[in-house]
């Protein structure tokens, strides 16, 4: 059962168990007990399973080792100390492994002195980085706390002799723990966890989170049920959880560089946000600056310097993944000795590694979930009972609006719910082979095993099978299969066991969940400059310009996973920035924003007056009036326009065409990047079935858009989907994209059907030359519904998009409880805009290859006429059909006029003080509106403002105008 | 379809006359992929025979010229392999009068094996005469990995190693192909052929870097000539790489 822990116990009841030199040295460094600790420590002691959930600071990890040290104490002074592992510690950092070894050979050094004797505890740290000498001390001696990875641990777990170690652990404590459930490094420790407990059988589990929600499901997800009760069934494993999440004061304000965030031209802000950054910097001791991506991260502290060469010199410092070990380590020393004004950083400073004190932290754009904006913001103040500090700086209009309504979730306690992958196959293959490597197992122990851990707790047995024989070698002709097969699997026994020499070596050296997204190299010259995703390499085409680290550079060419560029800082990029890095908005929090809208939406469509919206804002929202007025103002222009707000309960699908003449649908749903990935690609595969033709999309966290050549009709398409058999739709919709690609390598290397580490060499060239196309369609062969397939399927679906809650939105469309409203507009609206502007990020493939490559023979052939002039000769390609090829040439001709027609509609919309009435106004004008339709309203305002025009509008633009009502 | 004058496109081969080039079939290709821990299960050994045997069908050669790397790895091979080999070669044989196999970079150690069915091997292979009507000049045969003295009177030469490969892009889509090439190379007419390796496509020359020393200069005026697939052999012609690039 899992159960809540209300009260605290005594402090008597604390000392009561502590050994009194234990207890000597506690008050020798601390006051009294944290909260956590009076909380935690007795559960602990007596060997109970528990999560601990506190902010950071909040001495968790003091909690959950203080029992143990003093088990460890009490033994050797009474001369018991057993030579065994009593203490599993696992966390999902190195860096943070050595600060908790540091942390405990201090407080047993300073234990010895007061107990005036050696006590011979031993401690030591097992990772990546730990050496063969290091590895068999620890075999002839082995730690009483062992501090590993999870990674570690399942090597640990697969090595024959270093397992009776682990035959009797006390404890295994999971730091945190949030952040390992929600991805397949969790879901793999999960399995190892088990593993462990079926080794020492009375292992306790303790597990230490930051704020999450639920907490339930991660106490379940730390305790896992047992399953070898033949007769009850499974039964959940007993949890206490300890909620002391919001300890700290928090002072948070959401903070716009600028006072108009529209008007403000882009440099103006660019350089505004720098001020107000430097400003809180100056007014604080030390500050740490979040960005939401690596690239950002080197771009501010660039910045920074040039800005303020006086203020910043040796005293900033950036900190993120891409940054070599070292160099990381640097930063971390030079911030606990207090030498740092400001670092910035993206991910790799949210976890609990010691960086000193922080008075300050500025989050640089929307943290995009209440769960990581309040880890982030805690890591000021890092005390317990201090209170933190926290600013989001917002860019834009749709940031300010969502990181208002986030600033409201954190203050009023509201945290967005995890998401624990299940049933994951590939991770499973993975342990399905360790535990072959144990030793002789039965089918029947190894399913019962595997569904301890919460995330298999509803695996069927007809999938653990086929996992079985996959790794026996069952897909592969008897005389190749001594190659493939790393276990034995005997179907009439059930039996199963290690196979070939080799099994063990391959088990080691390639376990492991994250998968090598292996950079390409992009070198200019011998130079290398910088390392680009595999994924968006594919997007690539000779030619193309994109940006990197700031700088424009022009791509020439690729060979095997390096890249040749030459700078080329004159021409704009045409390739958008890559956003995969770009975190998805919280779907909670999503729903939160769209409540919002509908609140401040309904106001104005009451006809509220302005004072009165503004009034809801400030009451509603915790923002200042410069922000409840940006705020209004936006909904405002949005309902001018277009007459609808979107909201949680109304989806608006906007229609227009864009410059190219291309037919575009808005979908306005503000449910989150991951549900929008699910319903766009669902929209875009039911249009492309009923109208043969490949659609463009675009996904954001605001809604998504798809486009295409020919007319659309999006609502109908969107009417087509329905919650029951979405899994089928998008299963198919899927099936032939890149992410589905990608991840299928990914899952594939997991389940050790591509191996990193092979023959003793660490292949990696040529394994990635291999298009995972190609190996995708081969494993298709061996069944469409291979597991490894299934298993790509199942993390783009529910891992990377959110299939669940896209069903859920489904369903309250079906129930009429979501509204949907059509309208079409000439440039999109003002809620449109940013989610347009983002660029396409897929495409829906409905031809196959061979029916795509006739149609651009065709379209090279079109271009090859119009070039020369003169029709194809018919003795060529009878198969032309010449009356498409010359409309299609025509079109091409077109598109000088439209450049300049899309020019001018650029210009239009760049206009700073026209009001939108007169911008589509003008819009019509470029497209030819007829001079009678053009309204009085807006040439009375040309005329009474034709001072200001002429001095402020681009003269093109201004002479058509004129010219067309005839003003000039 | 003529990719030149009396050099006819037979899906991934060339035929001139009565003869027909092949390139590139790297069997064993898959089982290096398995040495390098990648484990795909294999089925081109199963694909290369019946493609080969649809081309052989429709050429109906009396000389077949494979041009370079029949095999791809000649390091320690299995004997299933080795088998795999022997059988590629047997149904060539079967079908011409003359087989005849030009060095690869890979083709290190192909003597025992060519030896074993009385096969010939050379470094390059001249067509001139008999197969070709009129006299307008020799074609060479070579693989392509190194450049060589070209004959006196050589009209054209035929390479392969480089896998050519083209992506065709429309949008954010992008399919890529595999495809001949025909430029110039030192004033005369120089013919890149497609691999008749199945598991990959090629190097796709409009985005990577080119391997033969043949190809090291401006391809933009290069022809593409796309093959479609295996379902039938038809051949697009594309016009100048650089309105694809």
């Amino acid at each position: 059962m899992i159960i809540y822990k209300e009260k605290q116990d005594s402090e008597e009841k604390l000392l009561n168990i502590l050994n009194p030199t234990v207890r000597k040295w506690f008050f020798s460094r601390f006051k009294e007990f944290s909260l956590p600790q009076l909380f935690g420590v007795t559960e602990i002691h007596s060997r109970k399973n528990i999560l601990v959930s506190a902010p950071t600071g909040a001495t968790k990890t003091l909690t959950a080792f203080l029992s143990v040290l003093n088990e460890l104490v009490d033994s050797a002074e009474k001369g018991i100390l057993e030579n065994k592992i009593y203490c599993v510690y696992i966390s999902p950092l190195k860096a943070l492994n050595n600060d908790i070894e540091k942390n405990l050979v201090e407080p047993l050094k300073q234990i010895e002195d007061i107990a005036g004797k050696k006590l011979g505890i031993r401690v030591a740290v097992r990772t990546g980085d730990t050496t063969t000498t290091e590895k068999s001390a620890m075999l002839r001696n082995p730690p009483h706390i062992l501090i590993t990875t999870p990674e570690s641990l399942a090597i640990i777990l697969a090595s024959i002799k270093f397992v009776d170690h682990l035959k009797a652990v006390d404890w295994v404590i999971i730091d945190e723990i949030h952040a390992l459930a929600e991805n397949k490094r969790g879901v793999h420790l999960s399995l190892s966890v088990e593993r462990l407990q079926r080794l020492s059988r009375y292992t306790a589990r303790v597990g230490l989170s930051a704020t999450i929600a639920p907490l339930e499901e991660i106490a379940k997800f730390l305790v896992g049920s047992e399953t070898r009760d033949k007769d009850r069934g499974d039964k959940e494993r007993d949890c206490i959880i300890v909620d002391v999440q919001f300890l700290k004061k928090m002072d948070l304000k959401v903070l716009s560089p600028v006072p108009n965030l529209i008007e403000t031209e882009h440099n103006i802000m660019h350089n505004e946000m720098y001020v107000l950054m430097d400003r809180l910097i100056q007014e604080h001791k030390t500050t740490l600056i979040f960005t939401n991506t690596r690239s950002a991260t080197e771009r501010v502290v660039h910045h920074l310097k040039e800005k303020f060469p006086k203020n910043y010199t040796e005293n900033i410092g950036a900190h993120h993944g891409s940054l070599s070990k070292e160099l990381r380590f640097e930063i971390e020393e030079k911030l606990r000795k207090g030498e740092l004004k400001v670092v910035v950083s993206s991910t790799s400073l949210e976890l609990g590694i010691d960086i000193g004190y922080i008075d300050l932290v500025i989050l640089l754009g929307s943290p995009k979930s209440v769960a990581r904006a309040l880890q982030r913001i805690g890591r000021s103040g890092h005390r317990l009972h201090e209170t933190t500090k926290g600013r989001i700086i917002v860019l834009d209009r749709d940031d300010l609006v969502e990181c208002s309504v986030l600033l409201k979730a954190a203050i009023e306690k509201k945290i967005d719910k995890i998401h624990i992958p299940k049933n994951s196959l590939d991770v499973l293959a993975q342990h399905v082979h360790g535990i072959a490597l144990e030793g002789q197992i039965h089918f029947d122990e190894m399913f019962d095993i595997v569904r301890g851990s919460y995330c298999y707790e509803n695996l069927k047995r007809s999938e653990l099978k086929e996992i079985v024989e996959y790794l026996a070698g069952k897909f592969i002709s008897l005389e190749d299969r001594n190659i493939y097969a790393k276990i034995w699997y005997d179907e009439k026994t059930g039996m199963m066991g290690k196979r070939g020499r080799l099994s063990r070596v391959i088990h080691m050296t390639n376990i492991g969940t994250i998968p090598d997204e292996t950079g390409v190299k992009v070198k200019l010259g011998d130079r290398i400059i910088g390392v680009i995703e595999e994924a968006f390499l594919e997007r690539l085409s000779r030619g193309d310009i994109f940006v990197l680290g700031g700088e424009v550079y022009e791509f020439l060419h690729a060979r095997g996973m390096s890249i040749q560029v030459r700078a080329s800082p004159q021409r704009p990029p045409n390739v958008p920035s890559w956003f995969s890095e770009m975190l998805p908005l919280s779907f909670d929090l999503a729903l939160e924003i769209g409540r919002f809208r509908r609140l401040l939406g309904e106001k104005i469509e009451a006809g509220k007056t302005k004072d009165a919206a503004i009034e809801f804002i400030l009451s509603y929202l915790y923002v200042d009036q410069n922000g409840a007025n940006s705020i209004y103002e936006y909904f405002r222009e949005q309902f001018d326009y277009v007459a609808e707000i979107p909201e949680d309960k109304k989806i608006l699908i906007e229609n227009y065409r864009d410059e190219g003449g291309r037919n575009n649908a808005v979908f306005h749903t503000l449910y989150g990047r991951r549900v929008n990935d699910c319903l766009s690609r669902a929209v875009a595969f039911a249009i492309g079935r009923t109208q043969h033709k490949d659609v463009e999309l675009g996904i954001s966290d605001n809604g998504f858009y798809v486009a295409s050549a020919s007319k659309i009709n999006a609502l109908a398409a969107f009417r087509l989907l329905k919650a029951k058999d979405f899994d089928k739709v998008l299963s198919n919709a899927i099936e032939k994209t890149e992410i589905l690609k990608r991840r299928f390598r990914h899952c594939a290397t997991r389940a050790l059907m591509i191996l990193r580490s092979y023959g003793g060499r660490t292949k990696n060239v040529g394994r990635q030359q291999v298009s995972s196309m190609i190996l995708m369609n081969t494993v298709k062969r061996i069944n469409p519904d291979f597991f490894i397939i299934k298993e790509a399927k199942r993390e783009v679906l529910e891992d990377l998009m959110d299939i669940e809650n896209a069903k859920r939105i489904l369903t309250r469309v079906e129930n009429e409880d979501i509204a949907i409203k059509e309208i079409v507009t000439v440039i999109p609206s003002p809620f449109a805009f940013s989610l347009v502007l983002q660029g396409k990020v897929d495409v829906m493939r409905i031809e196959d290859k061979v029916e795509f490559l006739r149609r651009m023979h065709k379209n090279v052939l079109a271009k090859i006429s119009l070039k020369q002039g003169k029709k194809l000769s018919a003795k060529e390609e009878k198969e032309i059909d010449y009356e498409e090829v010359w409309k299609n040439a025509e079109e091409r001709k077109l598109t000088k006029e439209e450049e300049e027609k899309k020019e001018l509609k650029i210009m239009v919309w760049n206009l700073k003080r026209a009001p939108l009435f007169a911008k589509q106004e003008i819009i019509d004008i470029i497209d030819g509106k007829k001079e009678t339709d053009i309204s009085e309203e807006f040439i009375s305002a040309l005329r009474k403002y034709r001072k200001e025009i002429e001095k402020t509008w681009p003269k093109e633009l201004r002479k058509l105008v004129f010219d067309r009502v005839r003003l000039s | 379809m003529d990719i030149s004058k009396n050099i006819k496109i037979v899906d991934l081969g060339l035929k001139i006359g009565k003869t027909l080039i092949l390139a590139d079939l790297h069997i064993g290709y898959e089982e290096a992929l398995n040495k390098q821990g990648l484990m795909v299960p294999r089925f081109q050994f199963k694909d290369l025979q019946e493609r080969l045997e649809k081309i052989l069908k429709k050429a109906n050669p009396d000389v077949i010229v494979v041009n370079g790397d029949i095999k791809h790895e000649f390091g320690r091979i299995s004997g299933q392999e080795w088998r795999e080999t022997l059988k590629i070669l047997d149904l060539l044989a079967r079908n011409s009068k003359r087989v005849i196999l030009v060095r690869g970079n890979h083709d290190k150690k192909l003597g025992p094996i060519a030896k074993k069915r009385d096969i010939e091997v050379v470094d390059e292979y001249e067509i001139g005469g008999d197969d070709i009507k009129g006299r307008e000049g020799k074609i060479l045969v070579v693989h392509g990995d190194k450049e060589t003295r070209l004959p006196k009177n050589t009209r054209t030469i035929i390479i392969g190693h480089e896998h050519p490969a083209v992506s065709i892009r429309e949008g954010q889509r992008t399919e890529t192909f595999k495809c001949f090439l025909k430029g110039k190379y030192r004033g005369k007419e120089l013919i890149v052929m497609p691999s008749c390796n199945l598991v990959t496509e090629g190097s796709d020359i409009t985005k990577e870097g080119v391997l033969s020393p043949f190809l090291k200069q401006r391809l933009d005026d290069f022809e593409v000539f796309v093959v479609e697939d295996a379902e039938s052999d038809k051949i697009y012609r594309f016009g100048k790489l650089k309105n694809i690039r």
